[in-house]
């Protein structure tokens, strides 16, 4: 089998370059049938914001792709010029194809270590390819085998877990000191971008109530909208946090509005915790408010040092993703060559078998005659062992030598040669 | 405390290595030591069941160590239902020190030469001021386990509080149940072992006053313990309902009621060695 992949990453190409690079769905489609049609090859283009690569592989044929050819492709594709192109790209062979996308498939090489999205978009690309019938045995087994990779490093390595976005990282937070949120009430303050995400995971807890308050009653009234919330006027701010159990506030303050004098008054006022998701720059909230009991304030700060430990803490997994990745890869050569081999090792081992078996019956027949009847059954049954493990490792040699035998044109020299010096016919 | 075959020591290093395990797997966390910490401690509570079925009647319910034991038995199912239902949670690491600490004090725990009475003499001498005594040892056992769990509940929630004051990624380290979990898991305990130890406590009064011969006045450390344990309680409760204390302080004085708990029985059965109540 011959694989190759060529393509640009975050790594080698500006987000200029990528954008003009990437193949909306129309394109795609378009682009893996004349590829397939032009270069007799089955062919899977992977196109993410980070990275367009183009997976390649034919069953036999001279060495290694030409992958200049394809780089001119993609080129002429894109109306980008060869010369702007080269410098940028990147390509992969046999060996060093699978890992690399093994590599992609679980994340290693994603701008965000350990991201699951990628793995969803290899097998959308898989998808398409498949649908244009683009794939064929070789790629079909290839991005399978990267499935099973991605699913194997994300159970048993630590490389996906956590949060990365800060939202998501709030919502743990906030889960940290609520059990249940059917009988809770979040209060936003302000309208800031920043705490659209964020409310959004909020929203998904399906907590009781969402109260929206804003300087602007308008824009109070344009977030409750779009939240399914409700507005309260800026002036009962306080009465909102006696009775709220989230808070969520992303103004433009220039000053803390909730300083702690303020907040005393409140605090003895309330009967449960409150947990205050302060992701507004500069802060609205005091952080002396804080106390790990009665009151919990996170700010912005707070939300990015776990995307910061998160990553640190996925930085230790990855010699373990990694070594799944390369063993992966080597199991996928070796099931390969299995897979490939299957028939000429079937017929061999047939042909040694039938041989064997008509030594044994002239023997039989022999030994039967000189020893006048006298040969027992475990005397036979011994002999025919003998003869089994003998033909088990004169047959050891060519077998594991094709099993290990890497992919390439060496490889059909030796299916040759085996071929013809058993006298082997397909 | 020997027993051919199952002995304390038995059970004990099987809750000990679940522990083991448990920390373990809080540095290096692998599903795999969990499962097989959850083994261990399943194999522990098959291990004391079995003690207890045989030693119980010869013990005695009222012995310190009987008594002892048999909290550490529903406390070890406690650990068992938690690690099962909070798999992701460290369940093990608080509640099993309880459990193994129990066991240490009922194998240091003073024991009358073990009679050969049986769960059939047992149940058949169960009449009259055996019977009531059993009742109120009972009920004052199931208040103890209450105050075990609201123990256990106060300490995972003051270290669940450290962890968010200190601002510990929520995923780093021990991972604990919610705070509101765990507060409510305290009232829950509490507001049960209550009316349990009021029953009991009532009762005892009124097996000594029947038994006024072997009383040494209002002043007998047994009344003076129970007395005294029954009044925190009054008082935690107070706290909760009528000063609406929570979270970090009522967790406090939880704990507080546990000590004093272990104080009653240290001073009960080192004062006055056995009997009921």
């Amino acid at each position: 089998m011959i694989l190759g992949l060529v393509g640009c990453s975050y790594r080698t190409a500006p987000v200029e370059l990528r954008e003009r690079l990437a193949f909306d769905s129309g394109r795609l489609e378009a682009a893996l049938a004349e590829i397939s049609a032009r270069y007799g090859c089955e062919v899977v283009i992977l196109s993410t914001c980070n990275r367009v690569e183009l997976y390649l592989a034919r069953l036999s044929g001279p060495g290694r792709f030409d992958i200049e050819l394809f780089t001119e492709f993609l080129a002429e594709f894109h109306q980008v010029r060869v010369a702007e192109l080269r410098p940028h790209m990147y390509e992969h062979h046999q060996h060093d194809a699978v890992r690399h996308l093994f590599r992609v498939v679980a994340g290693l090489d994603s701008m965000i270590l350990g991201e699951g999205q990628i793995a969803g978009q290899v097998k959308r690309a898989y998808e398409v390819a498949q649908k244009l019938a683009t794939v064929g045995p070789l790629l079909h087994t290839l991005f399978q085998h990267a499935r099973f990779v991605a699913k194997r490093v994300r159970s048993e390595t630590g490389i996906a877990q956590g949060h990365i976005s800060v939202s998501a990282a709030a919502v743990d937070y906030v889960r940290q000191v609520f059990d249940h949120f059917d009988d809770k009430i979040v209060l936003v303050i302000g309208a800031g971008k920043m705490g659209e995400m964020t409310l959004r995971h909020l929203r998904l807890l399906k907590p009781q109530q969402i109260w929206v308050t804003n300087r602007s009653p308008e824009k109070a009234e344009a977030v409750a909208r779009g939240c399914g919330g409700i507005p309260i006027p800026w002036e009962k701010l306080d009465d909102a946090l006696v009775q709220a159990d989230i808070v969520l506030s992303t103004t433009g303050a220039s000053e803390p509005i909730v300083t702690l004098e303020r907040y005393r008054p409140i605090c003895d006022r309330r009967s449960r915790t409150l947990v205050v998701l302060d992701i507004a720059v500069p802060r609205d909230f005091d952080p002396r408010i804080h106390d790990g009991d009665r009151t919990c304030l996170f700010n912005i700060d707070d939300l990015k040092h776990i995307r910061e430990q998160t990553l640190h803490e996925r930085l230790r997994h990855v010699p373990a993703a990694e070594s799944i990745v390369e063993h992966e890869q080597r199991r996928y050569w070796k099931e390969w060559a299995r897979k490939r081999h299957g028939p000429i090792i079937a017929r061999l081992t047939q042909d040694f078998e039938s041989k064997r078996q008509a030594v044994e019956r002239q023997l039989y027949q022999r030994l039967k005659h000189l020893l006048n009847g006298q040969l027992t059954e475990t005397v036979w049954a011994e002999i025919r062992g003998a003869l089994r493990l003998y033909q088990n490792q004169c047959l050891h040699g060519p077998i594991s030598a094709l099993a290990e035998e890497g992919p390439g044109t060496s490889q059909h020299t030796l299916l040759e040669a085996l071929r013809k010096l058993f006298r082997l016919h397909e | 405390m020997q027993l051919p075959g199952v002995t304390t020591v038995c059970f004990a290093a099987s809750y000990a290595l679940a522990l083991g395990l448990e920390l373990v797997q809080v540095l290096w966390p692998r599903q795999a030591l969990r499962l097989i910490a959850l083994l261990c401690g399943g194999a522990g509570l098959l291990a004391q069941t079995l003690f207890l079925l045989v030693q119980v009647p010869r013990l005695g319910l009222e012995s310190p160590a009987g008594s002892i034991l048999l909290i550490a038995w529903i406390l070890a199912i406690f650990y068992l239902y938690g690690a099962i239902h909070h798999r992701q949670f460290a369940w093990a690491i608080f509640v099993l020190p309880l459990v193994l600490g129990l066991i240490g004090v009922a194998t240091l725990a003073p024991v009358d030469d073990p009679s050969d009475t049986t769960w059939g003499d047992l149940l058949t001498n169960l009449r009259g001021e055996k019977f009531w005594g059993l009742i109120h040892g009972g009920l004052l056992l199931l208040s103890a386990v209450g105050v075990c769990v609201g123990f256990v509940a106060s300490v995972m929630y003051l270290w669940q509080a450290h962890r968010l004051k200190a601002k510990v990624p929520p995923r780093q380290g021990i991972q604990l149940l919610s705070l509101e979990r765990l507060e409510a898991m305290n009232r829950r305990a509490i507001v049960l072992a209550f009316p349990l130890l009021t029953a009991g406590v009532f009762l005892g009064a009124i097996l000594l006053v029947q038994r006024s011969a072997q009383l040494r006045g209002w002043t007998d450390p047994r009344i003076m313990g129970a007395c005294l344990l029954w009044l925190v309680f009054a008082i935690l409760l107070y706290l909760r309902y009528g000063y609406h204390l929570r979270g970090r302080r009522i967790a406090q004085w939880t704990i507080a009621a546990f000590l004093l708990l272990l104080v009653t029985l240290a001073s009960t059965h080192t004062t006055v060695q056995g009997g009921s109540p």
